[in-house]
C-alpha cells in the first residue's frame, strides 16, 4: 500500500496495518504512569483493611481503641459508619459488614494513617470478636435447601431484572434453558456420554495490584484515582451506593497493568472512598499486597458441570443436558451475570436441537467470583469440550470430524432461538488442525515421555445488559493533530492503538497524527460502559468512527463552502482535504480550530473542529424466565479453534505444551499485530490457567497466596511455538466488520489440552488443576489396577 | 530506628539521601526519586517488575534495603534511553509488540539488558531462562523474545 | 486475618567492621539481632511475621565472606555471602564441584541469584534448600565463628530441623569448605519443581558417584534427598545397594527403591507424601543413570 506521498515514517490508511502501539514508547522509558505512580504530595495518607479471620462468622463487637491511640492514625471506618451495600447486578455486598463475615479475608475495618506502615500496624490493633457459623465451599452443597444460609436477606436486595434470586436459599441466579425436548431426543440417541467437570478459584494475577486513591473534599466533591477497567461503572456504583450524585464523584484511571475482568467490577476501589470520607480533604491510598491479591480482591468462579450429550449413529448431536453450579463466593454481584451467561450459551459452539441447561450461581463462604477473561467460558468449556471428544470417542469418529460436523453456522437457530450472526467456525477447525498436524501421530522427544494432540473450539458472546452504550469524542490540535477522546481503557489489548486507526482511516489523515487521551477520566472523556467482554474494537470502535465520521463531515462542509463544491465530491488523504472534480488541495493545519477565511478576507467559516460519536446496541431483547428463549439474547459472537500438541514426561507426570496452534474469527483484523499479540497471550494464559488453583484450608483460610505457590506460566514454561491465525467474516454491525477477540483466545486451551493428555494416555481427567501429581498418580494407579 | 546517609548514583545521576533501615532499594526509587517505572508487583522477589540494575547485575529492588546501595550504581527503565533515544533493545520491544500493558516491561528491559552485556548472543532458551524472574501476564512471551533476539542481531545492549 | 506487611516491618540495619565485632553484637542482641547476607529469605519471612528481628547485621562484606578459591589441599572454600550466581558461575566450582553449580544455577531467577548466598540457604536450613542438599552429598564442613573463634563442622551436623541451626548464640557461618571431591566423580542435581524453571524444589535428588576399589561394587554413590524429611537427608539405605552390587540398571533400579526409604515426606500445599515418594524413587534412577554413564 502506498503512503500518499508521506514520509515514510507516517502511515496512510492504518485500518489492516499492524502499525506499532500508540503507547509502545511510554511503557518501554518507564514513562507510562499506572496508578501507584501518581504523586499526590505531603498530604497523602495511607489505608490498610482489617480483615476477618473466619469464613462464616457473626460480627460480635468491633473494637478500634486502640489503633486510635497510635500516633499517626486518623481514622478508623467500619460498618457503622458505612452501613450501605453495593453491587452490579446484585446489590448484596456491605461495604463493611455490621452483623456478619462470609469469607476469610472480608474487610470490617479500614485503618487511615500518616504511612502505609502505621496504617498496617495500626490495622493488627483493631480487636474484633466473631461468633462463628458453619460455612459451605462446594456449591452444589450450597445450593442443598439444608446449607448453611449466606444471605438471608436474598429477598430484599435490589437486582437486575433479568437475574432471579431464590431467596431462603444460597441460590442468587438460576437460568434456565430449554429448547426443544430433551426426554424425547434421548431414546434417539445412538450414543449418550454423561460426566461431571469440575474447576477450582483461580485468580487473574495481573502483574500490576489493585491500587485506589480518593479525595473526598469538603465541598462533596470526590474524586477516586484507581487503575480501572471500568471508570464510569464504577462512578455509577459507589455514587448509588454512597448516595453521591454522579456529577460530584470523578474517577480517574491511568494506564491498567493487566486487568483481565479483575479490574471491571467494584473491590478495592470503595474502601478508599469511604475511608477518604473519614479524613476530608486528604487523599487516602489503598493498595492491596499481592497476597491480598490472590484472596482480597475478586477471583474466577469455581464450578461444578454436570453434562450429559448424546448423538445419533451419524454423529449428529441431538440432545444435551446440563447443570452448572457456580461457587460464586460471598457476594455474587457480578458473578450472577456469569451464571446467567453460561446458561445462555451452554451448548458450547455448537447446533443442538434439544438442550436443558439449568445455571446456577451459588454463594458459598469462597472469595468473591467475578468477572475473569472468557466470563464464564473457559469455566463451561472445559467440560463442554471433554465431553464432546467422549462421544466422538464412542462413536469412534475423529475429534475435529465431530466438530466440523456439529459446530455452529451461520443462520443456526442457537439455544435461545437466536440465529447464528455470520462466523466460519469451521475454517478456524481446519487452521489449527492443519498447523497441528492433526491426524499425524508424532513421536515422543524420550521413551518415558508420551506425546498427544487434542483439539477444542470455543464461542463467546459479550455478556452484557442490553443497553451499554460507547461515545467518543474527536477533537483536533492547530497543527492538525488530533485527540480522540473515549471512556474505554487500554488494559494491553490494544484498544487505544485500534481507536486511533480508526480515526485516522476515516479523516485521512496519518496514524500518527492520532493521540488518545490518557488518562481515562469520567470528568473529561465521553461515557464508556465498561471495557470487558472483548466489546471495545467494535461497540468503541463503532463509536470513534462515527466521531471521526462527524469530523469530517464538517470538515469537508467547510471546505466545500470555501470552494463553491459539492462535499461529495472531496476527500481528505495525507491530511489534506482534496478536490476529485477542482484538483485543489486544502491543508487541515489550523483550518481544524481557525476556519477558513472568506475572499479578500471578508469574514471567516467555519471553526474547531469537534467531532462526536456513539455506539449502542438496540436489538437485544429479553430472553424468557422459564425457556431462556428470545429473539436475540446476545449482539454477536466470536468463535474460535485450538489445537495443542503436548509431552507428558511419565516418571514425574509434568506436562510440556510444545504448541499450540490458534485460529479466531475476529471479523477484520484492525491491527493484525496486535489480534497476534492476544493469540499468543492468550494461549499462555489459558495454558497457564490449567496449571492454576486457589487452594484453601478446611476452615476456608488462603493457603497459596503469593507466587511461591501460586504459580503463573513463566517464560520457560510457554509453548516455544504459538501459531496463530485469524479468518475474517465480517461482522454485520462492526467497524470494518470487526469483533473482539481479548477473551476468547484462552477460553478453550484447557480442555484442549486435556484432550491431548486423553490422546496420549488414554486417561481423562474432569477436574483442573492439571498438576503432574495428579497425572502421575493417576498414571501409577492405572498400573496397578493391571491396566 | 537507624537512619543512614548514603550517597547512590541513580542512572548517572548522584543522589544524597537519608533513609532509615529497613526502606527498601524499590522504595527509594519510588517514593523518594519518584522513579517510578520500576514497579512494585510482589514485594517478595518473585515476579521480577522491580529488576533494576545495581553495578551491572539485576536484583529485584524489593529484596534489598536502600542503604545496601550506598556507594553503587543503580541503573532503573528510565536510565535505559540516551537523551530520548530510545536503545535498541527498547527500539525492538516497539518494534516486535513485546509490550501490552507495559506493568512487567521495566523489569524486562532491565533483565535482559543484563542478559545481552553478558551473552551478546543468546539462543531463544537462553533468553527465555535470563527471564524467568520476570513475571508476564499479557504477551505469552514470545515477542519478547523475538524482541531480544532482534536486539541482539542489531549489536546489543546499548 | 493477618497478611504479610507492605514493606518490611522496622529493624535496625548495621554493618559490624570486623568477625569479632559482629560476633559481639549477635551475641549481646540475642534473640532479637540475625545475620544479614542477600535477604531472600529473611525479608519474605519477616514481612510474614515468620522472623522478628530488632538489628540485621551485615556480615557480607567481612574478609574473605564472598570469597570463591580452591587449593588442592583443603578443597574449595565457598565464603558464606557467595552468591549463587558467584557459585554457579566459578571456574573451579563449574570444572571440580558441578553439582553445587547446578544446584546453585537452578535457584530461583538469575535476579534472586545475584542476592542468595549459598551461606544464607544453608541457615535457611529448609529441607528445600539447593545448596544445602549439593553441600551434604559433597560431604561439605561449614566454618562458623563466634564469641569462642572458629568452629568447624560436617554440615549433617549443622541442620538441626526444618528451619533450626546449630548456630549458637553470637555464631554466623563464614564458609563452607568442600573437600577435594574424589577423583574421577561424577555428579547431578535433579530437581523437580511445579515449573521447569524458577521454583523452589518439590522434591530434589543429589546423586555423586566415583570409583571406589575399596567397595564389591567398585563404585561409591552419595545420594541425598530433599523436600522429603524434616532436614536435607542422605540414603544410606540406597547407598549400601550401590556399594554392594554391580552398577547397571537392576542395581539403580534397587537402589532407588530402597532410596524412599530415607523419606519420610509429608503433605503440604505443594504436593503429597505419595507424590514425594515416588519422586524419590524416578528422580535417583533417573540421577543414577546418569552418573552412571559418566563414570563408565
Amino acid at each position: 500500500m502506498t503512503n500518499e506521498g508521506l514520509p515514510s515514517a507516517l502511515t496512510s490508511d492504518p485500518v489492516g496495518k499492524g502499525v506499532p502501539r500508540i503507547d509502545a514508547y511510554e511503557k518501554v522509558t518507564g514513562a507510562a504512569v499506572f496508578a501507584d505512580d501518581m504523586q499526590f504530595g505531603p498530604g497523602l495518607y495511607y489505608g490498610r483493611l482489617v480483615r476477618s479471620s473466619y469464613a462464616h462468622a457473626l460480627i460480635k463487637r468491633i473494637d478500634a481503641s486502640k489503633a486510635l491511640e497510635m500516633p499517626g492514625v486518623k481514622a478508623v471506618v467500619t460498618g457503622r459508619d458505612v452501613n450501605t451495600r453495593i453491587g452490579l447486578y446484585l446489590i448484596d455486598r456491605p461495604i463493611f459488614p455490621t452483623d456478619r463475615v462470609r469469607v476469610v479475608g472480608e474487610p470490617v475495618a479500614g485503618v487511615v494513617a500518616t504511612s502505609e506502615e502505621i496504617a498496617d500496624e495500626a490495622a493488627r490493633l483493631v480487636e474484633v470478636e466473631y461468633e462463628e457459623l458453619p460455612a459451605v465451599f462446594d456449591p452444589v452443597e450450597a445450593a442443598q435447601p439444608d446449607a448453611p444460609l449466606l444471605h438471608p436477606d436474598l429477598g430484599k436486595y435490589e437486582v437486575a431484572n433479568f437475574i432471579f434470586p431464590q431467596p431462603g436459599t444460597n441460590i442468587s441466579e438460576h437460568f434456565k434453558l430449554r429448547k426443544g425436548d430433551v426426554e424425547s431426543a434421548w431414546p434417539k440417541c445412538t450414543a449418550i456420554v454423561e460426566g461431571t467437570f469440575r474447576l477450582p478459584r483461580i485468580q487473574h494475577v495481573p502483574i500490576e495490584p489493585h491500587v485506589a486513591v480518593s479525595l473526598w473534599e469538603p465541598s462533596g466533591n470526590v474524586t477516586l484515582w484507581t487503575c480501572s477497567q471500568s471508570p464510569f461503572a464504577q462512578r455509577d456504583l459507589i455514587a448509588q451506593s454512597l448516595d453521591i450524585p454522579h456529577g460530584n464523584l470523578r474517577v480517574v484511571s491511568p494506564y491498567v497493568g493487566g486487568g483481565f475482568g479483575g479490574k471491571a467490577g467494584v473491590s478495592t476501589e470503595v474502601y478508599a472512598v469511604v475511608l477518604a470520607r473519614a479524613v476530608k480533604g486528604h487523599p487516602v491510598k489503598l493498595r492491596m499486597t499481592r497476597e491480598e491479591e490472590f484472596f482480597g480482591t475478586t477471583t474466577r468462579q469455581s464450578l461444578v458441570a454436570h453434562t450429559k450429550i448424546g448423538c445419533d449413529a451419524d454423529g449428529n448431536l441431538l440432545a444435551m443436558e446440563t447443570a452448572y453450579y457456580f461457587g460464586g463466593g460471598a457476594y455474587n454481584d457480578y458473578g450472577v451475570n456469569i451464571a446467567r451467561a453460561a446458561g445462555y450459551s451452554c451448548t458450547g459452539p455448537y447446533d443442538i436441537p434439544n438442550v436443558k441447561g439449568d445455571s446456577y450461581c451459588v454463594y458459598t463462604n469462597e472469595p468473591i467470583g467475578s468477572a475473569m477473561r472468557g466470563f464464564g467460558m473457559p469455566e463451561i468449556h472445559w467440560g463442554i469440550e471433554q465431553i464432546m471428544d467422549q462421544l466422538a470417542e464412542k462413536i469412534r469418529m475423529d475429534p475435529a470430524e465431530f466438530r466440523r460436523r456439529n459446530c455452529v453456522r451461520t443462520g443456526d437457530t442457537i439455544l435461545t432461538g437466536m440465529t447464528m450472526p455470520a462466523i466460519d467456525l469451521v475454517a478456524c477447525i481446519d487452521k489449527v488442525t492443519e498447523a497441528i498436524r492433526w491426524g499425524t501421530k508424532e513421536e515422543a522427544s524420550a521413551p518415558h515421555k508420551k506425546r498427544g494432540k487434542g483439539v477444542a473450539i470455543m464461542w463467546k458472546a459479550p455478556a452484557m445488559p442490553p443497553n451499554p452504550g460507547s461515545s467518543a469524542i474527536v477533537r483536533f490540535n492547530e497543527d492538525a493533530t488530533l485527540n480522540v477522546e473515549v471512556g474505554a481503557q487500554d488494559l494491553g489489548q490494544g484498544a487505544f492503538t485500534v481507536v486511533a486507526q480508526m480515526a485516522a482511516q476515516v479523516l485521512g489523515v496519518p496514524y500518527e497524527w492520532v493521540r488518545v487521551s490518557v488518562p481515562v477520566d469520567t470528568k473529561y472523556s465521553p461515557y464508556e460502559w465498561q471495557t470487558v467482554a472483548s466489546r471495545i474494537t467494535w461497540s468503541t470502535g463503532n463509536a470513534v468512527k462515527a466521531a471521526a465520521e462527524d469530523a469530517r463531515r464538517q470538515i469537508l462542509e467547510i471546505v466545500a463552502d470555501h470552494w463553491d463544491e459539492e462535499p461529495e465530491d472531496l476527500d481528505i488523504k495525507g491530511g489534506k482535504v482534496i478536490s476529485y472534480k477542482s484538483e485543489q488541495e486544502q491543508t487541515l493545519k489550523d483550518m481544524v480550530i481557525y476556519g477558513l477565511p472568506n475572499e479578500n478576507f471578508e469574514g471567516w467559516k467555519g471553526g474547531p473542529i469537534v467531532g462526536q460519536g456513539r455506539f449502542m446496541p438496540t436489538y437485544v431483547t429479553n430472553l424468557d424466565f422459564e425457556t431462556g428463549q428470545g429473539t436475540r439474547a446476545v449482539v454477536h459472537y466470536t468463535v474460535g479453534a485450538q489445537a495443542v500438541d503436548l509431552e507428558i514426561d511419565t516418571e514425574t507426570g509434568q506436562v510440556e505444551v510444545l504448541k499450540i496452534a490458534s485460529a479466531y474469527d475476529v471479523g477484520k483484523a484492525i491491527n493484525p499485530d496486535l489480534v497476534m499479540a492476544q493469540i499468543e497471550g492468550g494461549a499462555v494464559h489459558g495454558m497457564s490457567s490449567a496449571f492454576e488453583v486457589l487452594r484453601f484450608d478446611e476452615a476456608g483460610r488462603p493457603l497459596n497466596s503469593s507466587f511461591v505457590d501460586y504459580r503463573i506460566a513463566t517464560s520457560v514454561d510457554a509453548p516455544k511455538e504459538i501459531h496463530g491465525d485469524f479468518v475474517e467474516t465480517p461482522l454485520e454491525d462492526g467497524p470494518w466488520g470487526a469483533r473482539g477477540v481479548g477473551e476468547h483466545v484462552m477460553v478453550q486451551t484447557a480442555p484442549a489440552m486435556a484432550n491431548a493428555i486423553y490422546d496420549a494416555l488414554g486417561i481423562r481427567f474432569s477436574a483442573l488443576p492439571l498438576s503432574a501429581e495428579k497425572i502421575f498418580l493417576a498414571l501409577e494407579e492405572r498400573e496397578r489396577a493391571g491396566g | 530506628m537507624a537512619i543512614h546517609s548514603i550517597t547512590v548514583t541513580v542512572n548517572g545521576s548522584r543522589e544524597y539521601l537519608t533513609v532509615p533501615s529497613h526502606v527498601t532499594l524499590l522504595q527509594m526509587l519510588r517514593e523518594r526519586l519518584a522513579l517510578t517505572g520500576t514497579k512494585n508487583g510482589c514485594e517478595a522477589g518473585e515476579c521480577g517488575a522491580c529488576t533494576v540494575l545495581v553495578d551491572g547485575e539485576p536484583v529485584n529492588s524489593c529484596m534489598m534495603l536502600a542503604v545496601e546501595a550506598d556507594g553503587r550504581e543503580v541503573t532503573t527503565v528510565e536510565g535505559l534511553a540516551r537523551e530520548g533515544q530510545l536503545s535498541p533493545l527498547q527500539e525492538a520491544f516497539v518494534a516486535h509488540n513485546a509490550v501490552q500493558c507495559g506493568f512487567c516491561t521495566p523489569g524486562v528491559l532491565i533483565s535482559a539488558r543484563a542478559l545481552l552485556e553478558r551473552n551478546p548472543h543468546p539462543s531463544g532458551e537462553e533468553i527465555r531462562e535470563a527471564l524467568v524472574g520476570n513475571l508476564c501476564r499479557c504477551t505469552g512471551y514470545l515477542r519478547i523474545v523475538q524482541a531480544v533476539q532482534a536486539a541482539a542481531e542489531e549489536g546489543g545492549a546499548k | 486475618m493477618q497478611t504479610p506487611t507492605p514493606g518490611l516491618p522496622a529493624f535496625d540495619y548495621t554493618r559490624p567492621a570486623s568477625l569479632s565485632e559482629a560476633s559481639q553484637l549477635l551475641a549481646e542482641q540475642a534473640g532479637e539481632a540475625r545475620p544479614f547476607m542477600g535477604g531472600t529469605d529473611i525479608f519474605v519471612q519477616m514481612r510474614d511475621g515468620v522472623v522478628r528481628s530488632r538489628t540485621l547485621v551485615d556480615v557480607k562484606h567481612l574478609p574473605g565472606m564472598r570469597d570463591i578459591l580452591y587449593d588442592e589441599g583443603m578443597g574449595l572454600t565457598v565464603g558464606a555471602a557467595a552468591t549463587m550466581n558467584d557459585a554457579a558461575r566459578h571456574p573451579d566450582v563449574q570444572t571440580r564441584y558441578p553439582l553445587l553449580a547446578e544446584a546453585a544455577h537452578s535457584v530461583a531467577s538469575y535476579q534472586v541469584r545475584n542476592r542468595a548466598t549459598i551461606g544464607g540457604n544453608l541457615c535457611n536450613a529448609s529441607p528445600c534448600a539447593d545448596a544445602s542438599l549439593a553441600t551434604l552429598v559433597l560431604e561439605g564442613r561449614v566454618i562458623v565463628y563466634g564469641p569462642g573463634g572458629e568452629r568447624e563442622m560436617a554440615v549433617g551436623e549443622f541442620f538441626v530441623g526444618p528451619g533450626e541451626t546449630s548456630l549458637q548464640a553470637g555464631e554466623f557461618m563464614t564458609a563452607i569448605r568442600y573437600p577435594v571431591p574424589p577423583v574421577g566423580a561424577a555428579g547431578r542435581y535433579l530437581k523437580l519443581g511445579r515449573s521447569k524453571a524458577g521454583d523452589l524444589a518439590i522434591v530434589s535428588v543429589a546423586v555423586l558417584g566415583f570409583p571406589d576399589e575399596g567397595v564389591p561394587s567398585g563404585y561409591r554413590f552419595r545420594i541425598g534427598l530433599g523436600s522429603v524429611a524434616p532436614t536435607v537427608v542422605r540414603a544410606p539405605q540406597a547407598e549400601a545397594v550401590l556399594m554392594e552390587n554391580p552398577p547397571g540398571e537392576e542395581t539403580f533400579a534397587l537402589a532407588a527403591e530402597r532410596a524412599m526409604e530415607a523419606a519420610a515426606p509429608i503433605d503440604d500445599v505443594r504436593a503429597s507424601a505419595a507424590y514425594r515418594r515416588a519422586m524419590v524413587r524416578n528422580l535417583a534412577l533417573r540421577g543414577l543413570r546418569q552418573v552412571g554413564e559418566r563414570i563408565g
